[in-house]
């Protein structure tokens, strides 16, 4: 079992840093799993994103269809890159607390 | 001594590997018909290795545990030597090949370096199917517990979890997505398309690769509207959606309880025939084992969406509009529906209709190039450089020729995996799609699908 640590964050997760426990997140853990990404600093547009996609896990258990994503938050592909460089569902989706995407994704 | 390889494994119990791997290989040997092909395998022996031109993992990395017949004999090093009369007199003469951990840690390696496409079998003078044998080696692997954790965790979901499908969609999410793509279809194409959901006694369920659902709205939009212009009678199913099947990739027995899931909701919703969409190996699984593990005769037909959206432009009942799509366009073979001549004519019909400037790759259709994902292996992201720099490097250069911007590839793996081999080897202006994602901008839709145009509140 891995761990990582962050300032007084220790959260499981699995060999490429996905949190293994989602319902230990919160703001701060997003805060940490963004430097993993590169992200130094959350922007509102990164909370923006990042509570979509949190919200729509707690709805319905999954992230949502990528167009749906940029659809309700206006972010273009791009910009969503812009923001998280390893793209929505691996670089947001980890920061927003889901776990790994499985199969073809 | 621990299994190592390059991608990830879930903890694997080493105590008597070399047994448990015996026993587990004679166990399959006993209840399969792969001992004939082993034989005879075996039994050819030759390593002539003609099957070093054809394969595209050999040719890039030029290493020779790469060429198919080496990798075979991994497996044949085995079977003659504990399975054959001669292999087990040898054995008491002393000098003969053992199974230890260090042999097994090579085939977990070595077999998933193949992509399965099958190329090979074309240039084997003895008529061997390496990627038979690859598969079978993995199959004895899985029953040791080596398999790539990312195969793994999605069959486990798909068979145990809640979802039961490899993208751990749960039904209310299926639900929420098709209620959005229509909505995004009126609103970007001015057309409305349905996705029927748990519709008793229609003709076709509908599986796409489950990943559709997360990943490609134009290409199951295309899907859809091909259906809903033609009047077709389909449903997708709410308690099983998912055509992937990585049984395919690495066991038989994960292969048939798949199948049989697909089998089980058509009989729930009282429907005849199977759908897949654009996915190669979702194909390839349910058409050729369907009929070996549902029902022989009276196993339910198998049709794949291209051979449906083919069938319709043909009879008149589907219109495209010809020319619609005026860039460079090529298309890629996915190698489960094209190894076999399967679907190589229909997709390529449905392009010149709607493309101006439609080339093809050489070589094309039963001789093409695999993506460099086959096998399951797209879906460990761990050995990304290997996929795209290794295996999908005889793919890039056969893109870059034909100068085409954009690559229809129909089929889930070979999308995500033609998308990370553009980026990674300078075709980052290509783009990548679905066949049907180009059919929804060319089709001509019946007036009673036409949305009006304006707002539509007021009445």
């Amino acid at each position: 079992m891995l761990t990582f640590k962050h300032g007084t964050i220790e959260i499981v997760v699995d060999e490429d840093g996905f949190m293994q426990e989602p319902e230990k997140w919160n703001e701060d853990v997003a805060k940490a799993l963004a430097t993993t990404e590169g992200v130094e600093e959350l922007t509102p547009d990164h909370w923006k994103l990042v509570h979509y996609l949190r919200n729509y896990f707690l709805q319905f258990g999954v992230a949502p269809m990528i167009r749906k994503l940029c659809k309700e938050t206006g972010f273009d592909l791009k910009k969503v890159y812009a923001l998280f460089p390893s793209g929505p569902a691996k670089g947001a989706c980890k920061v927003a607390g889901l776990a790994k995407p499985t199969g073809c994704v | 001594m621990a299994i190592s390889c390059s991608y990830y494994l879930e903890p694997v119990d080493t105590r008597d590997l070399p047994g448990r791997f015996l026993e587990a290989f004679a166990a399959i040997l006993a209840h399969s018909s792969y001992a004939p092909v082993l034989d005879a395998a075996a039994r050819a022996g030759a390593r002539c290795g003609r099957c070093t031109v054809a394969c595209p993992v050999h040719q890039a990395s030029g290493e020779a545990r790469d060429i198919p017949c080496n990798r075979t004999e991994l497996v044949l090093a085995v079977y003659r030597r504990y399975f054959t009369l001669g292999g087990m007199v040898r054995a008491r003469l002393g000098n003969a090949f053992t199974l230890d951990e260090g042999h097994i840690s090579r085939m977990a390696e070595d077999l998933y370096r193949c992509t399965a496409c099958r190329r090979c079998k074309l240039e084997c003078p003895f008529g061997i199917d390496h990627g038979l044998i690859t598969h079978f080696g993995r199959w004895v692997l899985a029953e040791v517990g080596i398999i790539p954790k990312a195969l793994r965790v999605a069959v486990r979901e798909q068979l145990e979890g809640k979802t039961h499908n490899t993208s751990a969609i749960p039904a209310a999410a299926l639900r929420d997505t098709c209620a959005f793509l229509e909505e995004d279809c009126r609103d970007t194409h001015a057309i409305d398309v349905r996705f029927p959901i748990d519709e008793q006694g229609a003709e076709f369920v509908f599986f796409p690769a489950v990943s559709d659902y997360l990943l490609e709205p134009d290409t199951l939009t295309g899907n859809a509207a091909v259906l809903t212009a033609t009047g077709a009678s389909w449903t997708i199913g709410s308690q099983y959606f998912d055509g992937i099947n990585y049984g395919l990739f690495y066991s038989d027995r994960m292969l048939d309880r798949i199948v049989s899931l697909e089998a089980a909701e058509l009989k729930r919703l009282g429907a005849r025939r199977i759908l897949i969409g654009e996915c190669g190996h979702a194909s390839r699984a349910a058409k050729a084992f369907v009929k070996t593990f549902c029902g022989g005769r009276d196993a339910p037909e198998v049709v794949n969406i291209m051979e449906y959206t083919a069938d319709v432009l043909r009879r008149g009942l589907l219109h495209l509009r010809p020319g619609t799509i005026e860039e460079r366009v090529t298309y890629h073979d996915p190698c489960n529906i094209a190894r076999s001549g399967w679907i190589v004519e229909q997709p390529r019909e449905i392009l010149r209709t709607i493309c101006s400037d439609f080339v093809d790759m050489t070589p094309k259709g039963r001789e093409n190039y695999c993506c460099g994902g086959g096998g399951g292996s797209v879906s460990i992201d761990e050995i990304r450089p290997f996929r795209t720099k290794v295996g999908g490097a005889a793919k890039a250069e056969q893109i870059r020729r034909t100068g085409a911007t954009t690559v229809v590839a129909p089929c889930a793996n070979c999308k995500k995996q033609l998308r990370e081999v553009c980026d990674d080897n300078g075709l980052g202006h290509v783009k990548v799609v679905g066949l049907h994602d180009l059919v929804l901008l060319a089709i001509d839709a019946p007036a009673s699908m036409r949305v009006a145009a304006g707002p539509k509140e007021g009445a």
